[in-house]
């Protein structure tokens, strides 16, 4: 009995680590082959590099806006998170903790939100915009990121508001706070997981978005990475796959890092989000 | 509590949120809605035209393509997501050692830029020159099915398919996973005691426990693909074999600046979606009758 139970352990680890290369594998293999050369990289593409040139890396930096791309895509993704967490906390504490009859409607308008497919607001925010004169600005990119991510931070925010006690809040009146200290000197340092929690889902959400930055900007001033990737890989013509992988590198390395910090608090988001909801 | 009634309080904490939901998502709505009944390219003045837009569109060959392949893609990306992340989250679910490494490293295609897969998968797809999988079919011997597999015609659709299906097969996996280990070890432990094997344990006992789970993922995998945009955007190709109704839509309005006809195309997506949620509540809902 030991040695099967032993060997159907080994079994599926076995799989376990074989289903890990498939899903990992590309994106291991495209950082290798951003330090290839393109001979290299045509002759032998499965195996290590055999001089680590960083080439690719130079020619990206000294002939692409990468940079600045990357600039731009921090500047509308941090702008909406802060918005995106002030909103989504505030009124989620309103409409958790505070008594209105239209607290549980307005939830669930604001839930509906969760299911609207965002290209069907892509014409008339295009339209809006270029009346406004919005278009190619951090704005554009900003207010509706912020505004569908709204639904579901709301959501997780309420979720962790309904488990604080009601006595705390009393406390702290009897101690002399008016609401708003309530909110901002009780309530809000408790939240300190949930808003990272809700950064981090929106973050990977909101650095990734293609559509909203390829139908509101075209000017490269303030491409984000999503639309200026697309662009430098095309300038360069199909065949440069080296200096592609670069970019691409370059463009994955920051979120990648990012999420090995943060993984335990997305983690957190997406499966509470789907188990309790 | 009287503070806890303060009107005031309670429109400034819920006002600014309510307002940039109202602004940057129902009022789009209702004006996709409004365009809908238009002949609008956005410089002529608009013409309401009733129901036009939408006699047009099931008239038109091309959008009917559309929705097919559509379908297709949805297929495609639910039995990935769903199945394969079931398969995932049910596997992981007895490994003991470093599951949580395993858990967050299948998640990782998940965070990674969309475009950067998009460009990624072209390359592995590509012919001229050799990209990774049609190299990989040399090597196992299998050279003969070399194909550019995104301008194949009878490829087309699958190769655009497969990168959004692998990308959040482990977000699924996620979902699934933390769904698995919820169910409590007492129910496992008297169905083991009384004689359940492995598979009966799975079938009766962990899937019907996950059931609401499963039936929210695949809602949120169905109407996420059918609204599927950016990997068919980025390395589709012209024509319309990798059409989506989505792609349709957009090259509508914004390449050839029909507004009115691109907002009807987008409600019916809406509506498509909709429909989907019905459907699959209701099937959900029969099988409990059921059990």
């Amino acid at each position: 009995m030991p040695s099967k139970k032993k060997a159907l352990s080994f079994l599926l680890y076995f799989i376990v680590i074989a289903i890990l290369i498939v899903q990992i594998y590309p994106v291991v293999w495209l950082m290798l082959s951003s330090f290839k050369s393109s001979i290299e990289l045509t002759t032998k593409p499965f195996s290590m590099p055999t001089s680590w040139s960083l080439d690719n890396y130079g020619a990206v930096f000294r002939d692409s806006a990468l940079l600045l791309y990357i600039k731009n895509t921090a500047i509308v993704t941090f702008s909406c998170l802060l918005l995106i967490v002030f909103l989504s906390s505030t009124a989620g504490f309103a409409l958790v903790k505070m008594n209105f009859k239209l607290n549980s409607k307005l939830l669930l308008f604001f839930t509906v939100g969760i299911m609207i497919p965002i290209q069907v607001t892509l014409i008339p925010l295009f339209i809006m915009y270029k009346d406004f004169g919005l278009l190619n600005s951090y704005l554009a990119l900003i207010l509706p990121q912020v505004g569908f991510a709204l639904p579901l931070s709301i959501l997780v925010f309420t979720s962790f508001y309904s488990y604080v006690p009601n006595e705390l809040i009393e406390a702290a009146v009897i101690d002399g706070c008016n609401i708003y200290q309530v909110f901002y000197k009780i309530i809000s340092p408790l939240t300190v997981n949930t808003t990272i929690t809700v950064a981090s889902i929106n973050f990977v959400l909101i650095w990734n978005d293609f559509i909203f930055s390829n139908t509101f900007t075209n000017d490269k001033q303030y491409k984000t990475i999503s639309v200026g990737l697309q662009e430098f890989i095309g300038a360069f013509g199909a065949t440069d796959w080296g200096q592609t992988f670069a970019a691409i590198s370059i463009s994955i390395i920051p979120i990648i890092i990012i999420y090995l910090f943060l993984n335990k608090y997305l983690m957190a988001g997406v499966s509470d989000g789907a188990v309790k909801g | 509590m009287n503070v806890l009634k303060d009107k005031k309080a309670w429109f400034i904490f819920i006002a600014p949120a309510l307002l940039f939901y109202l602004g940057t998502v129902f009022v789009p709505i209702i004006q996709s809605l409004n365009y809908g009944f238009q002949d609008w390219n956005g410089i002529k003045d608009a013409e309401y035209i009733g129901l036009g837009n939408y006699t047009r569109m099931f008239q038109d060959p091309y959008f009917w393509n559309s929705v097919q392949n559509n379908l297709v893609y949805v297929v495609i990306v639910v039995l990935m997501q769903v199945f394969i992340g079931l398969f995932f989250a049910l596997l992981l679910s007895y490994v003991k050692k470093g599951a949580g490494i395993f858990r967050t490293l299948y998640y990782l295609p998940a965070v990674v830029v969309t475009v950067a897969i998009a460009q990624m998968f072209r390359n592995f797809y590509s012919l001229q020159p050799l990209g990774l999988l049609n190299m990989f079919l040399d090597w196992i011997g299998l050279g003969y099915l070399q194909t550019a597999w995104l301008s194949n015609p009878h490829t087309a659709l699958i190769a655009v398919s497969l990168p959004e299906g692998w990308r959040f097969t482990g977000m699924y996996m996620v979902i699934f996973y933390a769904a698995l280990i919820a169910i409590p070890k007492e129910i496992e432990e008297a169905a083991t005691i009384d004689g359940v094997n492995g598979w009966q344990l799975i079938r009766h006992i962990k899937l019907p426990s996950i059931k609401h789970v499963l039936s929210l993922a695949l809602i949120m995998c169905t109407t996420g693909a059918l609204r599927g945009f950016d990997i068919p955007y980025i390395i589709g190709v012209p024509g319309s074999t990798t059409e989506l109704v989505t792609t349709y839509m957009y090259k509508k309005a914004f390449a050839t600046n029909q507004f009115g006809y691109g907002s009807s195309i987008a409600v019916f997506i809406v509506i498509e979606s909709l429909i989907a949620v019905l459907i699959i509540r209701s099937i959900f809902n029969s099988r409990k009758g059921e059990a």
